[in-house]
């Protein structure tokens, strides 16, 4: 009865998350790991779409998430949450976009802030998948085309012919 | 009354497929086609599988005969013109086909390209040599202006119901496939008219759901569409047990010169002016919704008008959008009647 509900002292993420972290092999250990993903999380916040490999995308976007949504959650006047901004965020300047910008950006959203796609991998390429990374509500052209804008495209065509028809039917009965 | 076609096995249409009426087509798995095959029988066609074996035998024939008679081998220059770059492709005339294009390109221009834009205006079908040197353009379903590929795929959902019929029917319902009018998407249904021999056929739901898993068969077995102009003595050499194929042919071949063109799926030979998407696989959700009784033939037989709608692989639609469609495919399509002379039909789109 007097549990505290845990989705409200810890942010809950729109995304999914394994339930173990890549160790993102490095020749450095698990420093080098958090330097790779502080770096990932610095140039996703700074250029909002970035393509790289799948892993340390797939890593790198569960941290960045978590960071925004604290962020939405306590705001610039908490300590621990600009802590943590001060330590993902390699170029400072990016702390006051992550307050002013993001912040009032993603307020509203009921959705991930970020988003992933899968990229295409160059042949002959190495093995790895690669992928894009992109802050949701960014400037730039949309990767996906809008299937439900074109009005040429077949199923359209159909639906837009079939609402015709009910209208038809219905201003019948009217006249009558 | 008994039915005249081949119940599918409940549990090979539940199963394999889908849950709903809608058969909605999952991606292409091995082992699905797996289980389809041990269903698969000759026994159910209707057509008598000698004169299907001579059709094809004959249609092999006069294929081979085609490319022998290529003889010396000329290049021609492709300008194709796309994703990921505008390239110039030197291909082998009156061999190569678009597909062979598509393969030089990648993979994903090889499974996705439905259909060739020859000259940015000429639809071309992608197992169709090209004859000389021209500008390529690959389409799918998702470009921008995608009429001449809907239309193409509008005619081969008509093509694929004849095959999807022949398989469906026992033989003593005596099917006999009439033809197919042009497509008019906008007209909500594909059609394919046939005869049967009885007057008063009202399928069931099952029946219908069978030809629909019959279509989805079908792009499963993911069938090449092959293209073959012939002349029109051949052509009626191949259709000479079919009653109104033959009929067709004279005034067919009068429109084209004496040249009629054949399309084939799998072993179903028909004939259609094209152009069709380049396999079967591109067929996605579909649905055969109606069979409507157009009129008496002869003595004993039925002029059916069979219908249906589809819609391509790769193309989502939620299933009450979809239901909403189905529901207006059961209307009678107004396209012209089997039972209408075809001229006076050709005179009045002509004028």
């Amino acid at each position: 009865m007097n549990q505290a509900d845990v989705s409200k002292l810890m942010s809950q993420l729109r995304i999914a998350i394994r339930p173990r972290h890549r160790n993102l092999k490095n020749k450095d250990g698990p420093e080098g790991r958090l330097l790779k993903l502080r770096k990932t999380v610095t140039a996703l916040v700074k250029h909002e779409r970035i393509e790289l490999f799948y892993n340390r995308a797939d890593e790198a976007r569960g941290y960045a998430e978590l960071l925004i949504s604290n962020a939405i959650r306590h705001g610039d006047t908490h300590n621990a949450t600009m802590e943590m901004a001060d330590y993902w965020l390699l170029e400072k300047q990016l702390v006051h976009k992550l307050f002013k910008v993001l912040v009032p950006r993603y307020e509203n959203y009921t959705v991930s802030y970020t988003r992933m796609f899968n990229a295409p991998r160059t042949y002959p390429g190495i093995y790895y998948k690669n992928s894009v990374l992109e802050l949701r509500g960014n400037p730039y052209p949309s990767l996906i085309v809008d299937q439900s804008q074109n009005k040429n495209l077949l199923h359209n065509v159909l639906l837009d012919e079939a609402r015709k028809e009910y209208r038809r039917k219905k201003l019948a009965e009217l006249a009558q | 009354m008994k039915s005249v076609i081949t119940i599918t096995h409940p549990c090979e249409v539940f199963c394999s497929f889908t849950m709903s009426a809608a058969t909605k087509l999952h991606k292409t798995s091995w082992c699905a086609l797996r289980q389809l095959q041990q269903y698969r029988t000759k026994a159910n066609f209707s057509a008598s599988s000698s004169s299907i074996a001579k059709r094809n035998e004959l249609f092999n024939q006069e294929q081979k005969r085609q490319r022998d008679a290529v003889g010396r081998i000329d290049k021609i220059e492709v300008r194709y013109l796309g994703l990921p770059e505008d390239v110039t492709l030197v291909m082998n005339a009156n061999i190569s086909t678009p597909y062979n294009c598509a393969q030089h390109l990648s993979e994903g221009h090889k499974r996705r390209s439905a259909l060739a834009l020859i000259d940015g205006s000429v639809p071309w079908d992608m197992h169709r040599p090209l004859q000389e040197s021209c500008t390529l353009q690959l389409l799918h379903f998702q470009v921008s202006e995608p009429h001449v590929v809907n239309k193409a795929f509008w005619r081969t959902c008509s093509f694929m119901l004849g095959a999807a019929l022949n398989r469906a029917f026992k033989p003593e319902a005596n099917l006999q496939l009439h033809s197919f009018p042009g497509p008019n998407i906008k007209s909500g249904s594909f059609v394919h008219d046939i005869v049967l021999q009885t007057r008063n056929w009202q399928p069931t739901k099952e029946e219908m759901r069978t030809v629909s898993a019959e279509m989805v068969k079908l792009a499963l077995e993911d069938h090449e569409i092959e293209r073959l102009d012939v002349t029109q003595d051949i052509a009626q050499e191949i259709f000479k047990d079919s009653k109104y194929k033959s009929e067709q042919l004279p005034s067919i071949a009068q429109q084209t010169h004496g040249r009629v063109t054949l399309y084939r799926l799998g072993d179903h030979i028909d004939i259609s002016r094209g152009p069709m998407v380049g396999a079967t696989r591109f067929l996605g959700k579909c649905t055969i919704s109606a069979a409507h009784k157009v009129a008496d033939e002869g003595e004993t037989d039925g002029f059916y008008r069979i219908q249906g709608v589809a819609l391509p692989s790769g193309i989502q639609l939620n299933h009450v959008a979809f239901g909403v469609l189905e529901e207006r495919s059961k209307k009678l399509n107004p396209a012209r009647l089997p039972n209408e002379p075809f001229e006076e039909h050709q005179q009045l789109q002509l004028s």
